[in-house]
């Protein structure tokens, strides 16, 4: 049981932990979340007995770990450290058996017992292979390992990691993660661990804490805490945060961080479906371009990306073809729009009209762009009428791409873009800005 | 690498340990033993043997010195044996210091004068010939006190400019160590300028040797490394977990300022003693250990007892070649030992490394 009441922790005048309390009882997995500097590795520091409070208390089992000895804290408590420089060529079996030092006395030597519990730490930790080479010759994921096997033949009823997995490559990280949640569960081990990455902290950890500025933001269940709305206001960061259906976990999709847009450029409807506009609603977005789309059928992925990014869409019932409803619906979305971007949609009898859409905006005016990417006849299931209309939009003088990428230096997306275009790229882009579309429509009306 | 040998080969490794121990123990007695016989005076190692054993209560007895003549049992006990000695207790404080500085700084670059000691003892001593040569003080030279308090003096500087509150970092130690060193020396170059007739003294002084040690002069400072070595000792596996890092020690129980400090200071006051008796020894502190953990590794358990041992017959050795480099041209002059440390050591030292370098990392 290890509670911590009230603390805050001080450098010098500078305030980093502010009445941080917690309380964690046997067999807790608790994630530390927090963006850098907010306190995470100094309540680590804290908890280990490395950095005494300023104010508030930290009891394991009813003691305060400072007035206790550092070896009765030691036998309890184990620290895997964010990074470990260590002096002189020790081999790892030395190492790991260092980790029985709270457990000798002055005079002793390693017994047989030390070595087995060692031993089976190495054996846990996939580390016995190279128990007599020398730790600073092993990789950085070899040498965590081995710390980490260090801090398991302390036998320790609790188990603080700072970043334990920085080093490590993803099986590394599964591997240890699946351990210690192993070692958690079944010898009822506390686990307190401060993580970077979101998704692992919400495979392996039962509940968490997120820090901002010192202070504890959120605490409870991990899947309360971590939401959108919360990562949002702690990372300033927009993140999708979802259940997985493989894992049952909930996972984070963070997106870049939002960037004020300098110049608000002109509404692009996108025409889309099947996941194929989705990368491309969000780069659109990021670069201030007024985004809509349709018509989707709902609980397509593109449906779903639109929803999340909050983009007007012009909807159909899920798996049915597209009405004449929606699709005028589609078509006045389509007049509000400066440009036109028909994606490599595979077309099949319900969503053909989409293809129709694109040719009607033509004729109302609307420059229309197709990316052009995987050859129509590996996506016509439509016996030939998708690949006539896609001649027919050709022939009236839709701009056909090669690649998303392409399109996206033609709309000006960067300036280091721009310098791409070689064929006259000013009257592209005049035709492109706003006022082209006001030329457009008066030319029209 | 069979995997079920693992265990078993750790086993042996720390059960071999006992006897290396003692191995190096009986080479230090064959190395004193026969280093008495260098010098000008020739004298049998028969006549040695002798000499010595008439020392030895209950033993003497036996031994028949009849045929011993009074001037080489002279020469043996109150020459030779002395600085043979003085080389023992120098060589093994020096080198147990410098596996003690090396393991708290977590630095293989640490030696035993890092903390300004050398250049403390070395003001005191260069004072001492200056202005105050001839006094003594209970039998006890003055160059020796002076130059002792000199070194307890800088630690007491380095350490206390050091600490914050009740810690000392290492970082803090290792620059106000280095000031402290360049600032001292700086006043033994004073002296120096306005030494005259003094200056070979000093000069001498300051390159280390034995050339006149008496056994009132060892008995003075045997007291405070034996204590210093003894205790250091205790802290072997602390300095092991040292090794991996401040923090992690503390988190396996070790009280790392405490620790710190007491190995310091005995350290400190190891060198200081052993400084006050030679002069400035060089080497012996920082190569002594690596060339023993080159050979033995790092763990501090056999680390401590191998290196003090190694320490002392290396530096019997530099002695002894001194006193051999000296008799062509004359049994007055001889080589100050400090040269000879770092002649021959650094050598070796480079044979050694270059052949171990693969397995060697800081």
């Amino acid at each position: 049981m290890l509670n911590v009441d009230g603390v805050e922790c001080r450098y010098g005048s500078l305030k980093v932990l502010d009445d941080v309390s917690l309380s964690v009882k046997e067999g807790d997995f608790v994630g530390i979340l927090g963006p850098n500097g907010s306190g995470k590795s100094t309540l680590l520091k804290s908890i280990s007995r490395t950095l005494k409070p300023y104010r508030g208390t930290i009891l394991l089992n009813k003691d305060d770990i400072y007035t206790l000895k550092s070896v009765e804290v030691a036998k309890q408590m184990a620290i895997v450290p964010q990074e470990s420089s260590i002096g002189f060529s020790f081999a790892a079996l030395d190492v790991v058996l260092m980790g029985r030092n709270p457990h000798m006395s002055r005079f002793q030597m390693e017994s047989g017992k030390d070595m087995a519990i060692a031993k089976k730490a190495m054996t846990m930790t996939n580390t016995w292979q190279f128990a007599e080479r020398p730790i600073n010759e092993l990789s950085g994921g070899e040498k965590q390992r081995v710390i980490i096997a260090r801090a398991l033949a302390q036998e320790p009823k609790i188990l603080l990691l700072d970043e334990p997995l920085t080093h490590l490559d993803i099986v590394n990280q599964l591997e240890i993660m699946d351990l210690v949640k192993d070692l958690c569960v079944k010898e009822k081990m506390i686990v307190l661990a401060v993580f970077h990455d979101l998704n692992l902290a919400a495979r392996y950890c039962t509940s968490a804490i997120m820090l901002k500025d010192g202070k504890i933001f959120s605490a409870g269940n991990i899947a309360d805490i971590l939401t959108s709305e919360n990562i949002k206001s702690v990372f300033n960061v927009y993140a999708i945060v979802k259940k997985h259906l493989v894992t049952n976990s909930v996972f984070v999709i963070p997106m870049s961080p939002h960037k004020p847009h300098l110049t608000t450029r002109c509404a692009v409807h996108l025409i889309c479906g099947a996941g194929t506009g989705t990368a491309l609603m969000r780069i659109l977005l990021e670069e201030g371009y007024t985004v809509t789309a349709g018509v989707l059928n709902v609980l397509d992925t593109d449906f779903e990306t639109a929803e999340f990014l909050k983009i007007p869409v012009t909807t159909e019932a899920p798996f049915s073809p597209i009405t004449e409803l929606s699709y005028k619906a589609n078509i006045d979305m389509i007049r509000k729009a400066s440009i036109v971007v028909l994606t490599s949609v595979p077309f099949g009898h319900g969503n053909i009209q989409n293809l129709k859409a694109a040719k009607q905006a033509l004729d109302i005016g609307v420059p229309t762009f197709v990316i052009d990417e995987v050859p129509i006849d590996e996506r016509d299931f439509t016996h030939g009428i998708a690949k006539a209309l896609l001649m027919e939009l050709k022939n009236r003088g839709a701009s056909f791409v090669k690649s998303t990428n392409e399109l996206l230096s033609l709309l000006s997306v960067s300036q280091e873009k721009l310098s791409q275009i070689t064929e006259n790229p000013k009257k592209v882009l005049n035709h492109l800005k706003p006022e082209g579309k006001h030329q457009v429509g008066t030319a029209e009306g | 690498m069979n995997e079920d040998n693992v265990e078993t080969s750790y086993f042996r490794r720390t059960s071999r340990w006992k006897s290396s121990v003692i191995l190096l123990i009986i080479a230090l007695v064959a190395t004193v033993i026969v280093s008495l016989n260098v010098g000008y005076a020739q004298i049998s190692f028969g006549n040695i043997l002798a000499i010595l054993g008439k020392q030895i209560p209950f033993l003497n007895g036996f031994i028949d010195s009849s045929f011993i003549e009074p001037k080489d049992a002279l020469i043996i006990l109150q020459i030779r044996l002395p600085r043979i000695i003085a080389g023992v207790i120098v060589g093994s404080a020096l080198a147990a210091s410098g596996v003690v500085y090396q393991g708290v700084f977590k630095n293989p670059m640490a030696d035993s004068y890092i903390l300004g000691v050398s250049a403390g003892a070395a003001v005191g001593a260069s004072f001492a010939i200056l202005f105050g040569i001839g006094f003594s003080f209970l039998g006890l030279r003055f160059v020796q006190i002076a130059a002792f308090m000199g070194a307890l003096l800088a630690i007491f500087i380095v350490y206390n400019i050091s600490r914050v509150g009740t810690r000392v970092p290492i970082t803090n130690l290792l620059l106000c160590g280095i000031a402290v060193n360049f600032f001292l020396y700086s006043v033994v170059a004073l002296m120096e300028v306005i030494a005259g007739n003094e200056l070979k003294g000093i000069v001498l002084w300051l390159m280390g040797g034995f050339s006149s040690v008496l056994w009132s002069d060892i008995w003075a400072v045997v007291p405070f490394i034996v204590f210093g070595i003894a205790v250091s000792f205790l802290y072997a596996r602390d300095l092991n977990l040292l090794a991996l890092g401040e923090d992690t020690a503390q988190h396996l129980g070790v009280r790392v300022e405490r620790v710190k400090q007491v190995l310091l200071v005995l350290a400190s006051m190891v060198t200081g003693a052993a400084v006050s008796l030679s002069g400035l020894v060089g080497f012996v502190g920082l190569m002594v250990p690596h060339i023993t953990r080159l050979v033995i590794g790092p763990d501090h358990r056999i680390l401590l007892p191998t290196s003090t041992i190694v320490g002392a017959i290396f530096l019997v050795i530099c002695d002894a070649i001194a006193r051999v480099i000296a008799t062509p041209f004359a049994s007055t002059l001889e080589l100050p030992m400090g040269i000879i440390t770092m002649f021959a050591g650094a050598p070796f030292f480079i044979i050694l490394f270059r052949k171990k370098k693969e397995s060697y990392s800081l």
